[in-house]
């Protein structure tokens, strides 16, 4: 059997699936790149996997966008995953007061996220689109963080049509809240890009002006030359200084109110200095003016601040991700008929209706239908849960297959979402941070350098020197004491860090989260998809008799349970080749198994407990899940299964004990199943039966030391918050990976320790790099004292410790490499 | 060398250089460089077509202004 490209979403299918759709392309507008070679028209033919790609595939060629598919490449499409709610819950009153707002223009505006954005493509296609749509003022996306702003007329056209077309065209979208936070960050990254830019665009153009002027220094020039290139040089320091630089001026002013000695502190008054000292020298138009050092200290130390606020991540673009997991609005009952309602609007009391596939955003109890919930993103617990009646339904699980009324206990604020919800912001906005080493040696190194360089000038001018020479001297200290080899120590060992683990499958989110996890005490882990695979496999079978293979695959295949589904897979690994047979009927039964009739033969495929309700009698003593199966009522065979420990675990446990890390892991599973995977392992240390809020307990009780949680699921979440580092599986869920400082693409547990070698060897550069800069300045410092460094020597020098740093750096990232 | 054409050719490449900060500046300040995954693929989506867009909207404004 053939695979085939679908012509939309260009994944590959079976021939034999796709609908195939023949046209005779002489009426279409492609042919004019065929109509030089045969004017007899061509057939082409196109296959879809879907009617959806093919309606996307229509709907754009119809509205002249195909070259879409020029611009897509050779790049594939995801399918979509689950269907979607109504969009006309979108243009009501709730939805528009909570993110709609108005601008002065009398436009609508409204912030979304859109999912599903593989390329520039899709990028463009959907701001096409919009833009096409009639009404539609403004459609601009983010392609980096898949967030859009649309500017629309509302009385030419509703938001759901907006959204409509989106979906239409294959993505979704959803609203956000664009809090102030984020615009602040935003504005705030956006003056760092002006002040770098225009700090290297002075310092570039110093540099040639300052060639000229040191071979002016060796060769001869005269002073008339010398002034009208100083005066160039001031010119663009200017701007470096008093714009590139107002951050150091601030901090320094700031640093004084509280009286710390900050690193800004060095910086402002070196570079002031410097400055004032300069125009003097151009003034009196005797000696040499030193522009270019103040240009290359704020630049450089600019440069490195930059590199640390770029990897920083903030805490208002998780907050608009997990925001999505969080319905809007409920259907509300009220005498017999159902209304959207905003969630805010109902109270304790009101009767809710809740569809399959929807989330309950409100706690409460059911009044009407029965059916299953899938209860995994709060407990972990991976079966679905059967509810009926009476029963309680908790904000945050799914409905899975039926339709529920049910009667709200609590309002939304008091519901456990949206607590869970508040309770990870304060929990994300809380995080211990651990100072970082340069910042501490940074503090004590201004303050002796400051006063070093105020002594050296007393002593200068007090025996008895003319104050030019004593301030030049002064001012010799300060600029080959320039913490530029400081400032760039720890961002460049860091960017060396973050690369190293980037190749590696190891995400670091944030570069200062090297040096914390470098310093770890603890390892937190979870169980379930962390330290085991997260799934059941089987291990043993035992059979008593033949064995229809294809009949126990259909038995197996017809549930979601994912025992049934483990012994699926295990049967169709052994024998890939294995169709399954129709069955007459099967019917789930909850926490015991599947009933099925096959050409009148009664299947029955479960655990114990279901074959001693139906007679038969089986007697197998494990610890491990079974799974039984009888046909007529008798034995034929069972499986064992376990969820096995993922590899690289007894690699990583003795890394830890090595290196003194204390591990430490989280359940909340049984205290059987937990005692049995730690035991396997060797696990000394663990806690079974936890809550998602005990979980975060205990992690935040071990605040005196550095912690680091390991998960993968939405219970772990709160957890992984309130950790110092916590680090997600790729593979967990999206609030996880969200939440978490480090991701592990491969989910394997070797690149978790991997991780923690990368964060060590990046925290030992970071001292290295601390260490050459200081030691350079106990050399020089000396030197400058003593009047043998002139400022020009001194601004040369700070460069080659600036350069020693950087190449240290490299040097060991290619060792690593090798 | 004659100082004035020293401080001539200083003053024109100086000048020069700052109308092209200015410019970066302005990209930068009117959100240019905001999304850097779509601007490395500006070269994709610059053309006529886009030109017109841009013309469109500003037509569009001025009809759809809602009545105030």
């Amino acid at each position: 059997m053939s695979k085939i490209e679908c012509s939309h979403c260009h994944l590959d299918f079976d021939e034999e699936v796709m609908i195939k759709e023949e046209e005779n392309s002489a009426s279409q507008t492609t042919t004019r790149y065929f109509s030089e070679e045969s004017s007899a028209p061509q057939t082409t033919t196109r296959y879809f996997c879907c009617k959806g790609c093919q309606g996307v595939f229509h709907l754009l060629r119809d509205s002249g966008l195909e070259s879409f598919y020029d611009k897509l490449g050779d790049k594939k499409l995801s399918a979509p995953t689950h269907t979607l709610d109504e969009s006309t819950a979108f243009d009501s009153d709730s939805f528009y007061r909570q993110f709609v707002t108005k601008n002065s223009e009398g436009f609508y505006e409204v912030s979304l996220i859109i999912e599903g954005l593989h390329c520039a493509a899709c990028v463009w296609l959907n701001e096409k689109a919009l833009h096409r749509l009639e009404g539609v003022i403004e459609a601009h996306i983010n392609f980096s963080n898949n967030k859009a702003k649309i500017i629309w007329a509302d009385h030419i056209v509703k938001l759901s049509a907006i959204i409509d077309m989106i979906r239409a065209i294959g993505y979704n979208a959803y609203p956000y809240d664009p809090s102030v936070q984020e615009t602040k960050a935003n504005s705030q990254r956006k003056a760092y890009y002006l002040r770098i830019v225009v700090a290297l665009f002075s310092a570039m153009n110093i540099m040639w002006i300052a060639v000229a002027q040191y071979a002016g220094y060796f060769s001869g020039m005269t002073q008339e030359m010398k002034t009208i290139l100083n005066v160039a040089e001031w010119i663009l320091a200017t701007p470096v200084l008093f714009y590139s630089g107002w951050g150091f001026f601030k901090g320094a002013y700031f640093g004084v109110k509280n009286k710390i000695v900050s690193m800004d502190m060095l910086v402002a008054t070196g570079a002031l200095l410097t400055y004032l000292y300069s125009i003097y020298i151009t003034l009196m138009q005797e000696g040499e003016a030193y522009f270019d050092s103040v240009a290359m200290i704020i630049t450089f130390v600019l440069l490195g601040k930059f590199l640390e606020v770029l990897s920083k991540k903030s805490v208002a673009d998780t907050m608009d991700a997990i925001a999505k997991h969080v319905p809007n609005e409920v259907s509300v009952v009220q005498e017999g008929v159902s209304e959207r309602r905003s969630v805010h609007e109902v109270k304790a009391g009101d009767l809710i209706e809740i569809k399959p596939g929807e989330k309950a955003a409100i706690d409460g109890e059911v009044t009407r239908g029965e059916g299953f919930f899938d209860e995994s993103s709060l407990s972990g617990e991976s079966h679905p849960i059967y509810k009926k009646e009476g029963e309680k339904i908790i904000s945050g699980t799914i409905c899975i297959d039926a339709l529920f009324h049910y009667r709200a206990t609590k309002d939304f604020s008091h519901s456990t979402l949206s607590k869970l919800v508040s309770m990870l912001e304060s929990a994300m906005r809380k995080k211990p941070r651990i100072e970082m080493a340069a910042n501490e040696i940074s503090r004590y190194f201004s303050t002796v350098i400051l006063l070093v360089a105020l002594a050296t000038f007393f002593v200068w001018w007090l025996w008895p020197h003319s104050f030019d020479r004593a301030f030049m001297v002064g001012i010799s200290v300060i600029i080959i004491a320039c913490p530029c080899a400081l400032a760039l120590a720890t961002p460049v060992a860091t960017l060396v860090g973050l690369n190293l683990g980037g190749k590696r499958g190891i995400l670091f989110k944030e570069a200062a989260q090297l040096e914390t996890m470098a310093k770890t005490q603890m390892l937190i882990l979870d169980k379930t998809g962390t330290i085991t695979q997260g799934r059941p496999e089987v291990v043993n079978s035992r059979l008593f008799k033949e064995l229809d293979k294809a009949l126990l695959l259909a038995l197996c295949s017809s549930s979601l349970h994912p025992i049934a589904q483990a012994v699926a897979a295990h049967l169709k690994h052994e024998e890939p080749s294995l169709r399954p047979l129709a069955l007459h009927t099967s019917k789930q039964l909850p926490s015991r198994g599947v009933a099925a009739v096959h050409e009148g033969r009664k299947i029955l495929g479960g655990n114990a407990a279901f074959m001693k309700e139906n007679g038969i009698a089986v007697e197998v003593k494990t610890h491990l899940s079974l799974f039984f199966f009888a046909v007529d009522e008798e034995l034929v065979g069972y499986f064992e299964l376990k969820d096995r420990p993922k590899e690289g675990i007894k690699e990583l446990l003795a890394f830890c004990e090595e290196s003194g890390i204390e591990v430490l892991m989280l359940t909340g599973d049984h205290q059987e199943s937990a005692r049995f995977i730690a035991e396997e392992v060797g696990i000394k240390n663990y806690r079974a039966e936890l809550s998602p809020q005990q979980k975060a307990d205990i992690v935040a009780s071990h605040g005196e030391k550095v912690r680091v949680m390991v998960g993968d699921g939405v219970n772990d979440i709160l957890a992984l918050a309130s950790a110092n580092i916590g680090i997600a599986m790729g593979s967990g869920s999206d609030i996880a990976i969200e939440v978490s400082d480090v991701v592990l693409l491969n989910d394997s547990l070797k690149s978790l320790k991997e991780a923690f070698v990368i964060s060590r060897r990046t925290y030992r550069l970071v001292k290295q790099n601390l260490a050459i800069s200081l030691v350079y300045n106990a050399v020089t410092i000396p030197l400058a004292m003593a009047g043998y460094v002139i400022p020009l020597i001194a601004a040369v020098s700070m460069s080659f410790s600036s350069l020693l740093v950087v190449g240290n750096s490299i040097r060991i990232k290619w060792k690593w490499n090798r | 060398m004659n100082s004035g054409i020293v401080i001539m050719m200083l003053g024109i490449s100086l000048i020069l250089g700052v109308l092209a900060l200015f410019g970066v500046i302005w990209a930068i300040k009117t959100g240019q460089f905001d999304d850097k995954d779509k601007m490395m693929n500006t070269v994709h989506f610059d053309g006529e077509e886009e030109l017109n867009e841009a013309a469109e909207k500003e037509r569009r404004k001025k009809e759809y202004r809602p009545p105030d």
